[in-house]
């Protein structure tokens, strides 16, 4: 039984090893935009040039085009201050957090992280059908295909492009962009 | 059958494999500073997306998100990790994962468990079978004894998108068998395997040659068609004499996917012939094939419904015809999960198995070794709900019931409980209470075994399920970009163990029983950090203790030992250095503590591959397996797994 106390001890230090990593989680700081979500922050004001919405898309000369980031926000803050003051023609971007779809906040880009399963599948069906580019991120594993899929290939940020759902939203992709992918779905 | 007591060897744990790493990290980073053109963040805006392309990212793999927030001790061996170990099997590839403990016997057989039950093996039938392992959803362990036959498994690896490794139970999802851990074999959809994929290699243990090809049909459907072929040469036995037990399995297989709209389609097929030599004992012929489809539809509430069916054969059979089985298996499942209102997650499902049993009896006036009956069908069929609720941002509590019926052991309900708490971004703390059962396999109620006209060891019809309640804690957490943590704690309580006991007051003959109970608590901790661009350093370490008594009733004739051959721990470090996009060097050592009976040595080992991209098309692999010793002992009564070497071009088209 001395084998056995001894082991408890053991089992008894991990666990306070575990307390003490919960007490420094609680106080971690959150974790500032890495580079891996800088470029993928640039990919997606990079992208616009190589799509082509519908017209009805925006409501008047003057709308806002909206970025909308759904579910966690990996971003920090650098999106936004990447896009303030510029354009896209004669709409202003604007990034919106958003936890959920509903209410049609009218959306051109949808950038999804921290969703999966049926909550990535409802978010992406809450804009099926509408001109909007859906992003999903790298850590997704979806069976739910969006327009735009971050990937981590070789250390290098890629994408794959569904051009199904791309049709379904009434988008139009350029074939440079198309050339771009890792991976083309039809 | 080859009984040899494994020689007492001086023990090599005075390496250090972490100096030995340390050295060579020293040695690299002194003539190499590859860490690429830095990028600042700010610089990233006057960059063309061919450009973003070309940054290299430092971050730790990540897993999906939905496993990174499992509340379950998890393991994924990504695609990018099996590459660059160099890992040519399944067995070889769960070497990665820190979960597991992976005990080579042969060059082509191994046993895998994980918290313990490796089996005592010894002559009594015990064998380790508490995994559930499964390839994209087919479940491949052997329904006969509820344990798994390594080598009758086989993937290309560059086919494999991800394997998840879960220790602990996971029967309310997964269903039976899952009591000690899943193994979830996950291979990449054809659509992300187009092109061919010519692979050869030799080695003085091992040659394989495969290839693959992936083509479109159409916009909506892709395939692949693959062959493989390995050769393995023969180990020494543990006395140093051949064990004469090469191997050698040519296997070929295909993938379609199709997909359109809301519908996903796949239907994959494999079939293999091959054979094995067994030293003394009759060759061993296997073959086998299985067919599967699953269709996925997912409906604009979120909601999804997957249907999964598939047919199985396996044989196997000891050359001429001294026993052996074979067992088809048909299995249909539905799944279906939807979110109701926003705070509940809701999976449910059914399914149905049936196992078609065909043994042949080793029956010889010197020994028999049979089923009785040899012929007969059973049927398994669960269903199962399970509700992932949030409570508040960052409380979630998933409740879990399965009920599964099989005919020996009538209707099992496994619940459990589980529940995770995100204090803050990147940081999960879980834990979960959960019931697992191994249902009685034949080899449990039906076996009969003879030494001349003497009964050794009789089946038991009244053989129970072994059962588990089990209690677990755990932690992980991403600690900025660069670090991955995770640690957990678990306590299991097992109760009607399979035992021995003597069916009368003499000796022999013998027969299966339920006479132990077993208290197993331990820990399982690893990291990942990702030290520059270029160097990813990760390790783990699993400790266990185990104590075992036997049921009031209980003879304890075959002893304690027969709750299996566990180490107290094994640990890992692993270090990988990518030079440049043409050069990478990944080096794994790995230390197992002794078994304790019987006994086998513990040991330290460090495995080497150096991978060249000489072009975008030609990877040229070296690999050096065992590089500490002339050879070591992984497994009681198993051979000397030895050093060796192992040279692979892989040319992409």
């Amino acid at each position: 039984m001395r084998l056995g106390s001894h082991w408890r001890r053991r089992l008894t230090s991990a666990l306070t090893a575990l307390s003490l990593c919960v007490a420094g989680a609680a106080w971690a700081q959150p974790a500032p935009a890495t580079l891996e979500y800088a470029i993928k922050a640039t990919y997606l004001y990079k992208l616009i040039p190589f799509v082509e919405w519908p017209p009805s898309a925006f409501a008047s000369r003057s709308a806002p085009f909206l970025i909308c980031v759904v579910g966690d926000n990996p971003f920090d803050g650098y999106l936004s201050q990447a896009v303030a003051g510029r354009r896209f023609g004669t709409h202003p971007f604007a990034v919106r957090n958003l936890r959920t779809l509903e209410g049609k906040p009218g959306c051109r880009i949808v950038f999804i992280s921290g969703l999966h399963d049926a909550r990535l599948r409802q978010a992406l069906a809450a804009v099926a059908g509408r001109p909007v580019l859906t992003v999903t991120d790298s850590t997704i594993d979806s069976d739910a295909p969006s327009v735009v899929h971050f990937m981590i290939e070789k250390r290098h940020v890629r994408f794959e492009i569904d051009l199904g759902a791309a049709a379904r939203n009434d988008l139009k992709l350029s074939s440079k962009l198309l050339h771009l992918a890792v991976t083309v779905r039809h | 059958m080859l009984r040899l007591t494994p020689r007492r060897r001086r023990n090599p744990r005075g390496h250090t494999p972490v100096g030995v790493v340390a050295v060579g990290a020293m040695l690299v980073a002194s003539w190499t500073s590859v860490a690429g053109p830095t990028t600042a963040i700010q610089d990233l805006d006057k960059l063309s997306l061919a450009e973003l392309a070309k940054i290299t990212v430092t971050s730790v793999s990540k897993t999906p998100e939905k496993l990174a927030e499992a509340p379950a001790s998890i393991y994924v061996i990504t695609h990018d990790e099996i590459m660059r170990s160099g890992a040519r099997t399944i067995p070889e590839m769960l070497r990665l994962a820190p979960n597991l403990e992976v005990f080579q016997r042969s060059p082509s057989q191994y046993v895998i468990t994980a918290r313990g039950f490796a089996g005592a093996p010894g002559g009594l039938q015990n064998l380790s079978n508490k995994l559930l392992v499964l390839i994209d959803g087919r479940s491949v362990y052997n329904p006969l004894f509820s344990g798994m036959y390594w080598e009758m498994q086989d993937v290309i690896p560059a086919d494999i998108k991800r394997i998840e490794v879960i220790s602990g139970p996971g029967a309310a999802l997964w269903g039976a068998n899952a009591v000690n851990g899943v193994i979830n074999i996950v291979t990449r959809s054809s659509d992300e395997t187009q092109g061919g994929l010519l692979t050869a290699g030799y080695g003085n243990q091992r040659s394989v040659v495969s290839w693959r090809y992936g083509g479109r049909i159409n916009g909506h459907t892709t395939y692949r068609l693959y062959a493989k072929t390995f050769h393995d040469n023969a180990f020494d036995a543990a006395d140093g004499s051949s064990a004469r037990d090469g191997s050698s399995k040519p296997q070929v297989g295909f993938r379609l996917d199709w997909r359109r709209g809301r519908d996903q389609v796949r239907l994959e097929g494999d079939l293999f012939q091959g054979s094995q030599n067994q030293g003394p004992a009759p060759n061993q012929f296997i073959s086998g094939g299985n067919l599967q489809t699953r269709w996925l539809r997912t409906f604009a509430d979120g909601s999804s419904l997957r249907l999964l069916a598939y047919f199985d054969r396996v044989h196997r059979m000891a050359e001429p015809h001294e026993g052996g089985f074979t067992i088809h298996t048909a299995d249909v499942e539905l799944q279906h999960d939807f979110l109701l209102g926003q705070d509940h997650h809701v999976t449910w499902g059914v399914g149905a198995r049936r196992y078609r049993y065909a043994i042949t009896n080793a029956i010889s006036p010197a020994a028999t070794f049979a089923f009785v009956p040899s012929r007969f069908t059973s049927d398994v069929v669960n269903a199962f709900v399970q509700d992932q609720m949030a409570l508040g941002s960052q409380l979630n509590l998933t409740l879990g019931l399965k009920a599964e019926n099989d005919p020996s052991s009538g209707t099992s309900w496994l619940p459990n409980v589980r529940l995770s708490w995100n204090p803050a971004k990147g940081a999960l703390l879980w834990g979960a209470v959960s019931r697992a059962i191994r249902a009685p396999t034949p080899l449990d109620t039906q076996v009969v075994e003879k030494i001349g006209a003497q009964l050794i060891l009789a089946g038991n019809p009244d053989f129970s399920s072994e059962k588990l309640t089990a209690y677990e804690l755990g932690y992980r957490q991403q600690l900025g970009s660069h670090v991955l943590l995770s640690v957990s704690v678990f306590d299991n309580y097992y109760d009607d163990l399979h035992t021995v006991e003597p069916l009368t007051t003499t000796v022999f003959p013998l027969e299966f029983g339920n006479g132990m109970r077993g208290h197993v608590y331990g820990v399982e901790a690893w990291a990942t950090y990702q030290a520059t661009s270029w160097w990813r350093l990760s390790a783990g370490v699993y400790l266990q203790h185990r104590n075992f008594k036997f049921k009031p009733g209980a003879s304890g004739i075959a002893g304690l030992a027969q709750a299996g051959d566990d180490p107290g721990h094994h640990s890992f470090i692993r270090s990988s250095f990518d030079f440049s996009d043409h050069w990478s060097l990944h080096v794994d050592a790995r230390a197992m503590d002794a078994l304790p009976d019987p006994h086998v040595p513990g040991y330290v080992e460090l495995n080497t591959h150096i991978n060249w991209r000489v072009n975008s098309n030609l990877t040229l692999l070296l690999s050096g397996y065992n590089l500490l010793h002339a050879w070591h002992l992984e497994y009681p009564y198993g051979d000397r797994i030895p050093r060796t070497a192992y040279l692979q071009a892989q040319v992409s088209y």
